[in-house]
Order: structure tokens, then C-alpha cells, then sequence
């Protein structure tokens, strides 16, 4: 299980650099050692060349005790499984909910096979409102469209959006934080100028903005776009997208920070008097100590993401009719909230429980990699 | 203490500069014309080219942006676009002391709330208050605001419907009147405001009053033989207050920012909902406005949150 929180950051990160994840590829010993060993003992880190021998007789690794320390962590874990319930639903919900169910005779559509009334796009207008039954497993909604599908794809849309966010926050925030870290000097201060702008930008006042003036022109110009384009989901790109300029800032800035550290470290000085190039330092030493805080730091903002997404869609600037996303549910069933409350707390509670599960798994991750940042 | 503020003044135009640069440069290669856009089917050149004259559209960039800084410098935020003879301020105002009273009442509660929770759970560390506390608080802090304000808004319809009463879940009272009828409406979105805020205070106080009680002068007053209330209020209270001091200052800055949501939910008519109005009617001098005034509180905001610093520890010297 624990693999999996590896895992998932991973995927979004893309494949430009190493990532202390012994599950898939395990990387080289000293990677490892120096992945996790940054954050709990500086003084320890030694150059690369001795690793291996040190690594025999010390037994378990930094990142196998911080594996350990969350696999420990019952919050954490139960998190993570609810996660990967998510996840699995979202993937694999539809194709096999829309094969479950006979075809339905529709007083107005005429015969309608399961794979069309269990689409999350699907209106059966004579069927509204209606609460859960055998053929709805969650009802309908006001426009007859089944609650369940429509809450598959916007947890689908959830998923997909902090996805996208995170690979541009980790790759930008990778690149920018550690030129301004290592090399300091007009990179650092335009890091500086820019993290302070957009610090002073309120929250998702930014993103609100940015879809709200391009949106409409954009979901023109997207929905032509093979499969993410249409049914009203172009905008996602957008929305991410804004929500990414907003975030990797505050990725730069840790990257930053943790890198200035790393620099005056001995095995970083050792590294350059044998004749290592600056490239070959960051790439082998810097980048690959900075995967906790990176992990730690992009788990914690997912939740922020997918609030973001949810709250842009809640006003009606994010993704539009027939697509479907929690944040637009939440307001498509916003006004039926005194006649039919279930249509509201459905996706208000997935929402939540998404968030609240991302959210205590980025905590235990933070605590299981920097057990000093506890308090 | 003189230079620092200079100095801060100098970053605070530099921020108000950007970001009016941004949002402009924003709207400006925004796609679409926003004349066009607001004619509609009343579409006739002639006209088009007038309002773009009268809006200064025809410029370059860099003029209609300095004509635009030097508006905003005598704070004149321009024109709406969608109401053709009303300034974004007369649009922008009925919103504002809605907000500000929204926000002001909403850090209240936070405070009275997060404060006393906060120090209650540090005072009984690892007792089960301090469990309940702060798993309630952890949820809390993790939670959008809107989903509280849902689920505040399902709580009352149900109320609603169980006892016959009709306790409005959505509209607000006359600006700072506080007869029932104003009142009645205000309660629940202040207290939800207040209740998504105050994890973030109760977090904060525990953790400086456990650092503060872990101090020598604690023990130095405990062992003098001073009653423990004495020590707890006198003592170490007004030092754990220090930090939250400075976040005050913060929280000033995002006070109305954070009500846009919960004035979308509640449809309270204040700044938030303009501005998303505006977002939606592509009035780009009402969106540059909102997000300028706004920025210019966050910016307002850490620089006051500095100065209570050096005010309430005089250790803190600014440079």
C-alpha cells in the first residue's frame, strides 16, 4: 500500500527525473540513501562513493523508516485506501456501471440500452428528482441524468485536473526552484519579484479570473479537441492550467530553500572537488534529495487543486453542461436544495471526503519524511 | 522603523503595479472584443468605434495601461463596460460594506472561537478535549468553505422543514443595521465564515502556548509558588499571543477575499458576487478593479500584520 503513495506523485511528476520509489524502479542504493536522508539527518549524508558499504552495515534505509513511519500512521493509511477507492471508481466506475441494468423502455426516448442511461450525460426528462432505486443506484438528477454516473465522472475530473496541475507545479517548480537555489543571482530575485505577486493575488482570485476571461473563447477553441474536448470539458485545460500558474510559486520556493541547504552540504562540495559539472550535481545529488519535500509538498496541494476545480466549476466558470464535475453539481442542485437535499450532499460529501483524504495523507507523508517538522 | 516602511511602501507599489499589469495585459489579450461582445445584436459600427474611442480602446497597450495607472493613482477605477454611464465604483460600492461587515463580524467569531479552543487544548495537552479539539479543528482547516456553507444551508432547510419556521438560507440585512429582520439573515453566513476560519487560529494557539509553557520564565513563576490561573493568564498568555498577532495582520488581508464564496451560496450582494457577475458579463473594468482592491488588502494586510509586531515584541526591530 505504501508503495502507492510513492506511486501516485510520481505519475504526475512525468519521467524527467528519478524518484525514490523502490516499488517500480528502484533506483540506485545511494539515491535512496540520500532521498530521505537529507530531511532527518544532514550531518549524516555522505559522499556517493562510500554509500554502498555504509548501506550494508547500517541496515534499514531513511526511506524505509519513513515508510515505515507511515505505514504506522492508521490516518495516513486509511487516507491512502480511500484514495485508491476513488481512483478505482473514477477509472473503472462507468465502463462497468453502464453494463449493468437491461434496456429501459422510455416513455420519450423509446428503448434505452444501460450504456446510454447510466451516461453521465444522459437526460430522461420524466424520470427527475427521483431518489435512489434499482435502475438510478443514487437517483437522478433535476434534469433526469443519473446522480451516480455524473458523480464517477466529476470525481474522474477531479482526478484529472490535480494530475495535470501537479505535473506543471513539480516540473516548473523543480526547474525554477533549483536554478534560483543553485545559482542564486537575476533567477533568484525574478523567483522573488514573481512568488510575491502572486502571493498577493487572493486565493483562487486568479484562476476565477483567468477562466472567466478566456473561458468562454477557450471552450470554443478546445472542444475540438479529440477526447478531453467535448461534452462541455475543455475549459479542464483551462482551469488547470490556472490553477497551475497559481501554485508552482510555492513549489519554487521550498525547491528553493530545501536547495540552498543541500548546496553547503559537504557531499555537494565533495561531489564538486572531484570535478562533478554543475549539471551532473544537480541532476545526481541536488534533484534526487529534494523528492521528499517535492512528494510531501505536491500531496499536501492536491486538495487545494481539487477545491480550486470544484469552487471554479461551483460558479459556473469551470466545466459546462453535459460534462459533469462535483463543483458543478454541487451548483446545478444548489437551487432544489430545499425540495431534494440528497442531490446537494451527494457530491458535497465526496468532495469532502476526497479532500479530507489527500489532505491527512499529505500530513502523514510530511510526517513519516520530516518527523522534525511535527508541530 | 522609518526605512522598513518606506521600504515596504516601495515593495507594495511594485506588487499594485504588477498586478494591475497582469490583469490588464489579461483583458487586453483576452480573445474577443469586449465592446462587441456587450453590443450584442445592437451591433453598429459606427457606435463600436465611438465606445472604443470613449473607452480608450483604440490606444496602443502601453497607453491605455499608463491612462490606466494614472486613473488608478487618483482612484478612479474607469468605467464598467456592461452599464454605459456608471463608474466601476458605483457598481463596486453597495458591495463593499456588505463584505467588509460579512468579513468583520466572520474574524470574530474566528477569533472567539479558534483563541479560547486553542488554548484550552494546549493548556490540557493529550487529554481527550484536546483530541476532540483538534480532530474537529483538523477536519475544519481541511475543508473548503463552501461545503461548510452547504452543509449549513441543508441544516437550516431541514430545521426549516421539521419545526415550520422559516429561517432564511439565503439573502442579508440592511449593511451594519442590526434590527431582526437585518440581523436574522447575517447569522449563519458569519458563523459559517467564522466556523471555516477558526481551525486555523485554534492550530495556531496550541502550538505557541505549548512552546510558551515549555519556556524557563513558566517555570520560574511555578515555582515561585503562583497560582496556576495566574500563570497561565498572565504569564504565558500574552506571550502566546505575539504570533497570532502577526497573523492577524494576514487574515485582515484575505478577510474578503474569503467571502466569495460563501456570498455565492447565501447570495449575499456583496463585492464577491459583483465581481463574479462582472467575470461573467466580461466587464473587465469591475474585474481589474475587485482584483486590485483586493490585492492591494493582502498587501495592506502583511504590512500592518509587521508592524503589530514589532509593537507587541519590541525584541523585533525592522530593517
Amino acid at each position: 500500500m505504501s508503495m502507492d503513495a510513492q506511486h501516485r506523485p510520481s505519475e504526475a511528476g512525468g519521467e524527467s527525473f528519478v524518484v525514490p520509489n523502490a516499488g517500480l524502479q528502484p533506483p540506485p542504493a545511494e539515491l535512496l540513501e540520500l532521498a530521505a536522508g537529507v530531511s532527518e539527518a544532514p550531518p549524516s549524508a555522505i559522499p556517493p562513493g562510500e554509500e554502498e558499504t555504509q548501506l550494508e552495515r547500517r541496515g534499514p534505509s531513511p526511506l524505509q523508516e519513513s515508510l515505515r513511519r507511515l505505514r504506522r500512521d492508521k490516518r495516513a493509511m486509511v487516507s491512502l485506501g480511500l484514495i485508491i477507492f476513488f481512483m478505482l471508481v473514477a477509472f473503472f466506475g462507468p465502463p462497468i456501471y453502464q453494463h449493468i441494468g437491461g434496456v429501459y423502455e422510455s416513455p420519450q426516448n423509446g428503448p434505452v440500452p444501460a450504456s446510454v442511461y447510466h451516461s453521465y450525460y444522459h437526460e430522461e426528462l420524466i424520470r427527475q428528482d427521483e431518489g435512489p432505486s434499482a435502475q438510478y443506484w443514487l437517483g437522478t438528477d433535476d434534469l433526469g441524468r443519473d446522480i451516480l454516473a455524473r458523480l464517477m465522472q466529476g470525481m474522474l475530473v477531479s482526478i484529472i485536473v490535480a494530475a495535470l496541475v501537479e505535473v506543471v507545479d513539480i516540473l516548473l517548480g523543480l526547474i525554477v526552484g533549483v536554478l534560483a537555489g543553485y545559482f542564486g543571482g537575476w533567477i533568484d530575485q525574478l523567483l522573488a519579484r514573481f512568488t510575491d505577486l502572486m502571493f498577493a493575488f487572493p486565493g483562487l482570485l486568479f484562476a476565477i479570473m483567468l477562466t472567466g476571461i478566456i473561458g468562454p473563447g477557450a471552450s470554443d477553441a478546445l472542444a475540438k479537441l479529440p477526447v478531453i474536448g467535448p461534452n462541455g470539458n475543455g475549459r479542464l485545460l483551462l482551469v488547470s492550467l490556472a490553477l497551475a500558474i497559481t501554485v508552482w510559486p510555492l513549489m519554487a520556493r521550498y525547491v528553493r530553500g530545501q536547495t540552498l541547504q543541500l548546496k553547503e552540504q559537504q557531499f555537494i562540495e565533495a561531489a564538486r572537488t572531484s570535478g562533478s559539472s554543475n549539471l551532473r550535481i544537480i541532476f545526481r545529488h541536488i534533484i534526487p534529495n529534494l523528492m521528499s519535500i517535492v512528494v510531501v509538498a505536491s500531496t499536501l496541494n492536491i486538495s487545494n487543486t481539487i477545491i480550486g476545480e470544484a469552487g471554479i466549476s461551483l460558479l459556473g466558470l469551470g466545466v459546462q453542461a453535459p460534462g459533469s464535475s462535483l463543483g458543478l453539481m454541487i451548483s446545478d442542485a444548489t437551487p432544489y436544495i430545499n425540495t431534494h437535499p440528497w442531490e446537494i450532499l451527494v457530491p458535497t460529501t465526496v468532495l469532502a471526503l476526497i479532500v479530507l483524504a489527500f489532505s491527512f495523507l499529505g500530513d502523514g507523508l510530511r510526517d513519516a519524511f520530516d518527523p522534525r517538522s511535527k508541530d | 522603523m522609518l526605512q522598513f516602511l518606506i521600504k515596504r511602501l516601495i515593495g507594495l507599489i511594485f506588487v499594485i503595479v504588477g498586478i494591475t499589469f497582469i490583469t490588464f495585459i489579461m483583458g487586453y489579450l483576452a480573445p474577443g472584443d469586449p465592446i462587441r461582445a456587450q453590443m450584442g445584436d445592437h451591433f453598429d459600427y459606427h457606435t463600436w468605434l465611438m465606445l472604443r474611442h470613449a473607452y480608450g480602446l483604440d490606444l496602443p497597450w502601453y497607453q491605455q495601461y499608463y491612462n490606466y495607472l494614472v486613473h488608478l493613482a487618483h482612484l478612479d477605477f474607469g468605467m464598467s463596460f456592461k452599464y454605459q454611464n456608471r463608474a466601476v465604483w458605483d457598481i463596486l460600492k453597495d458591495g463593499v460594506p456588505v463584505s467588509l461587515e460579512l468579513a468583520f463580524w466572520g474574524l470574530i467569531v474566528e477569533l472567539l472561537l479558534g483563541i479560547p479552543i486553542g488554548i484550552l487544548s494546549a493548556i490540557r495537552a493529550n487529554s481527550w478535549i484536546d483530541t476532540l479539539n483538534m480532530g474537529v479543528a483538523l477536519v475544519i482547516y481541511a475543508l473548503p468553505p463552501f461545503v461548510i456553507a452547504i452543509l449549513a444551508q441543508v441544516i437550516i432547510v431541514w430545521i426549516d422543514g421539521k419545526t415550520g419556521a422559516s429561517w432564511p438560507s439565503s439573502s442579508w440585512g440592511a449593511p451594519w443595521q442590526y434590527d431582526w429582520t437585518d440581523l436574522q439573515p447575517k447569522i449563519v453566513p458569519i458563523l459559517v465564515y467564522g466556523a471555516a476560519g477558526y481551525a486555523y487560529f485554534a492550530r495556531l494557539a496550541r502550538t505557541t502556548m505549548l512552546e510558551v509553557l515549555r519556556q524557563d520564565y513558566v517555570r520560574t513563576a511555578r515555582a515561585k509558588g503562583l497560582h496556576e490561573r495566574v500563570v497561565i493568564y498572565w504569564h504565558a498568555l500574552r506571550n502566546a499571543l505575539i504570533p497570532l498577532v502577526t497573523v492577524l495582520g494576514v487574515a485582515i488581508g484575505l478577510l474578503v477575499a474569503g467571502t466569495f464564496f460563501i456570498e455565492q451560496i447565501f447570495n449575499i450582494p456583496g463585492i464577491g458576487r459583483i465581481s463574479l457577475q462582472s467575470v461573467i458579463d466580461l466587464d473587465y473594468p469591475v474585474i481589474q478593479a475587485t482584483v486590485v482592491l483586493l490585492a492591494v488588502g493582502v498587501v495592506v494586510g502583511n504590512l500592518i500584520s509587521d508592524i503589530l509586531y514589532t509593537i507587541v515584541d519590541p525584541r523585533i526591530r525592522l530593517e
